[in-house]
């Protein structure tokens, strides 16, 4: 009995070679990036401007936060909206075919691995190059803001239109067939239906995101709430700053709870 | 009975041999009239237009096409810029992927049985990732002064709010009958913590890190704009230059870069889920 | 009527799915074919509405030769003939209603097919199917939030929506409880009697099988081993489709 432990407790997996190389990796990662940790010497006010910004955020400038001209901050967020709505719309169009030739299911091996490496190529170009970009097409402002932001999302909804291409039960497209039905009323009751949820979940999802880097468009000026957020920073007008980061804040919060509510809505019927 | 279905009545049908059954008023033509009044006010607003769109899109492919052939003599420069947003995003992803734990179990309920402590650090996490990664980028140069310190606070700060949200939705789901079955054995909390709440969570924690690390690469790229270090400073600077083949390198080099780590990352986190 | 002559089904990998089946199905009959799995059970059904090509031979229904059939020509003549699957084979995500309504689709013009628009007397009659599988109720509530059993009788519903002469089912048991097996046998004994529509049904419930259904079709590796009345199937019938012997040394499952 005794030695037939003792056999078992031999044949134990012995993981540690491999433990200990993953450690040193790690290790070695964390001193390789923790070189990279320079400054042009921290600021001796850095305190004291840090106090600042806290103060001015938590004093925002309630003129601009309630001034309901173009300049004030309601317009602006609703400005930004209306880029992130647009936004979501034409990058969820454009999402469509791109994710249909490049689900594996449904596309050829070759086909569809262009499709990955076109959709990571949109991926991977800067917010801001598409926003210099686009800024030639339409003229600085707030439509090559939603330009830009389409592509930007293209990437992730893409990848999620994917999954829910490649999870399709096509077991439904057998019991239509069976019914009679030719291949568009196929995909019409059989595809569409299971699709449609999936991807104005995905969509609903991304508006989210979008609201959220919405910014990021304002410093190439493409309009949205970006820009006088830059500028108010960059001028040290930290009560500004507070206005439209506190307005900021209050919508993307309001905006995902009522997201949330509405996708948990469409997966649970 | 909801207030929708008191305004707009139930349809009933009903059937030869009288029966009949109800059918509630579909919520789908408020939904369309909802989009179709946000598309409307979001076209005028931002000016979208189709017409502008087509006969302009070439416009688009100008400066593309400039990027290309990419300038090749000009890599030898990239590579320090480059490995220092790499630097940059890993050492922000893990020290705020690590101070998001602490933060995570005080916003379980499972945890923390004191709700009002639940709600006050799940709004502190909200609120911290409505922070654009921009803004708080630029707010760390003012204190820290410029240079890749201030990027990998920012990128801290955005990794610690987003792990955060994930983690303690993950630290909810989990199966806490081997946590009652620790107390049992008589373990104290913590120890019944750590013993069987841990392995659970561990795997979808590292695997969220990875992505994560993926995803700030990629963010990471446009913190040079405010100043904050990384490949994003010649970026900017080439794009103020119209250097535009050497743009193109930047990007090349980028996407590389990028495919190299999330494949390693993918197949990381295939072998941890 | 349903009429095999000499029906040989081969796969394109060389096996061989049917061999020589002769067999007639008059209308309003309740059969049940049992066999082990793989022996050629789904492949017998499966050919009758053309999901699968027969290889040689000669199957009709009602006089029309099936492999004449193409395109426009198969698919109505697949309407006449409903089939029940497993798996339910639903849309989860959508309406019990909107289900049954799809039993439709191929008849109305291709406009309200594109925008799913039903006019009140498809919904009343989509309603009559349900309430015949006693699910009336359910109407407009998510199919993914019924049970098993109330899946497939939605399914049920949908093929009597489409006025069938004929009803195949396939395993439409194999993943239900035995209570609600039961139920959903019920209803379709109901259906074959009431509204004299042939059933033909897969069956792994042995007792099931014997208890609902008039005529018993055993099927062993593509062969025809038994076909006749439920009352004469012995246990030396199911050791021939089950076993392959005469050998009465161990009892075959569920024939008690």
């Amino acid at each position: 009995m005794d030695n037939k432990i003792k056999k078992a407790y031999d044949a134990r997996p012995k993981n540690w070679v491999f433990e200990l190389v993953l450690a040193v990796i790690i290790i070695g990662l964390m001193v390789w990036s923790a070189t990279a940790v320079e400054t042009s010497g921290t600021n001796q006010n850095g305190g004291k401007i840090a106090i600042n910004i806290l103060s001015g955020i938590f004093h925002p400038d309630t003129k601009l936060l309630l001034n309901l001209t173009n300049q004030g901050v309601p317009y602006l967020l609703l400005e930004t909206m209306c880029i992130a709505f647009m936004g979501t719309v034409v990058g969820a169009i454009i999402s469509i075919p791109l994710a249909f030739i490049t689900a594996s299911n449904l596309s050829p091996k070759p086909v569809a691995f262009i499709g990955r490496m076109v959709i990571m190529a949109i991926r991977t170009v800067p917010s801001l190059v598409y926003g210099l970009m686009f800024i030639r097409v339409t003229g600085p402002g707030a439509f090559a803001g939603l330009l830009t932001m389409s592509l930007c999302s293209v990437g992730m909804v893409t990848k999620m239109y994917i999954e829910a291409i490649e999870d399709l039960d096509t077991r439904i497209l057998e019991s239509l067939d069976a019914a009679g039905c030719t291949t568009w009323q196929k995909i019409r009751y059989g595809i569409l239906p299971q699709l449609m949820p999936n991807f104005a979940s995905t969509a609903i999802y991304r508006f989210d995101i979008n609201l959220r880097d919405a910014t990021v468009l304002g410093i190439v000026g493409a309009g949205g709430i970006g820009a006088p957020l830059i500028f108010a920073m960059n001028s040290y007008r930290w009560n500004e700053t507070g206005a439209i980061l506190a307005g900021l804040i209050v919508l993307v919060l309001i905006i995902e709870f009522i997201s949330t509510k509405i996708r948990v809505k469409l997966a649970r019927g | 009975m909801s207030i929708y279905d008191k305004i707009f009545r139930p349809k009933t049908y009903t059937l030869p041999n009288g029966k009949s059954v109800q059918q509630k008023a579909s919520r789908m033509p408020v939904a369309v009239v909802i989009i179709l009044a946000m598309l409307i006010l979001s076209i005028r607003i931002t000016g979208f237009d189709m017409a502008v769109l087509v006969k302009r899109m070439n416009q688009f492919f100008v400066i593309l096409g400039e990027m290309f052939p990419p300038k090749l003599e000009y890599l030898s420069q990239v590579w320090g810029p480059l490995f220092d947003t790499i630097k940059m995003s890993l050492l922000g992803s893990v020290i705020g992927s690590l101070l998001a734990v602490p933060f995570a179990m005080l916003a379980s309920t499972n945890v923390i049985p004191n709700r009002a402590v639940v709600a006050i650090v799940r709004l502190f996490l909200g609120v911290v990732r409505t922070l654009p990664t921009l803004v708080s980028a630029l707010i760390a140069t003012y204190i820290f002064g410029l240079g890749t310190l201030a990027g990998t606070t920012a990128i801290a700060i955005f990794s610690f709010a987003y792990i955060g949200k994930l983690t303690y939705e993950e630290i909810e789901t989990v199966d806490m009958g081997s946590f009652e079955a620790m107390e049992a054995m008589g373990a104290t909390k913590t120890r019944a913590f750590i013993s069987a709440i841990i392995p659970q969570v561990l795997p979808m924690y590292l695997s969220n890190c990875l992505f994560n690390f993926e995803g700030n690469v990629r963010y990471a790229a446009i913190l040079g704009y405010v100043g904050a270090g990384g490949i994003g400073l010649i970026l900017n600077e080439k794009i103020g230059w119209k250097e535009y083949s050497s743009v193109g390198m930047i990007l090349v080099a980028l996407f590389v870069t990028v495919f190299i780590i999330e494949s390693i990352s993918r197949a990381a986190r295939k072998k941890l889920v | 009527m349903i009429k095999f002559e000499n029906v040989t089904k081969k796969y394109p990998n060389g096996f061989v799915g049917l061999k020589n089946i002769n067999l007639e199905i008059n209308q309003g009959e309740f059969v049940a074919i049992i066999g082990l799995s793989g022996a050629g059970k789904s492949t017998l059904i499966r050919t009758i509405n053309r999901m699968h090509d027969v290889t040689e031979g000669k199957l009709t229904v009602d006089g029309v030769d099936v492999m004449s059939l193409q395109g426009k020509a198969l698919r109505q003549f697949r309407r006449k003939i409903g089939m029940i699957f497993q798996s339910f084979n639903l849309i989860t995500r959508t309406t019990v209603i909107k289900n049954v309504l799809t039993a439709f689709v191929p008849e109305i013009p291709w406009f309200r097919a594109a925008f799913g628009i039903f006019t009140k007397e498809e919904k009343i009659k989509a309603m009559e199917c349900l309430d015949k599988v006693g699910i009336l109720d359910k109407s407009f509530v998510r199919a993914d939030q019924l049970s098993g059993g109330q899946q497939q009788r939605i399914a049920l519903a949908r093929t009597l929506a489409q006025n069938p002469q004929i009803i195949l089912a396939d395993e439409p048991v194999a993943a239900l409880d035995p209570i609600t097996a039961t139920q959903v046998m019920d209803d379709f004994k109901r259906i074959n009697k009431d509204m004299n529509i042939s059933i033909l049904i897969n069956i792994h419930h042995v007792d099931l099988a014997l208890k609902y259904a008039d005529r018993v079709i055993g099927i062993r590796a593509g062969e025809i081993v038994y076909d006749g009345p439920s009352e004469n199937v012995t246990d030396e019938v199911l050791d021939r489709i089950y076993k392959g012997s005469n050998d009465k040394a161990s009892k075959s499952e569920g024939a008690a």
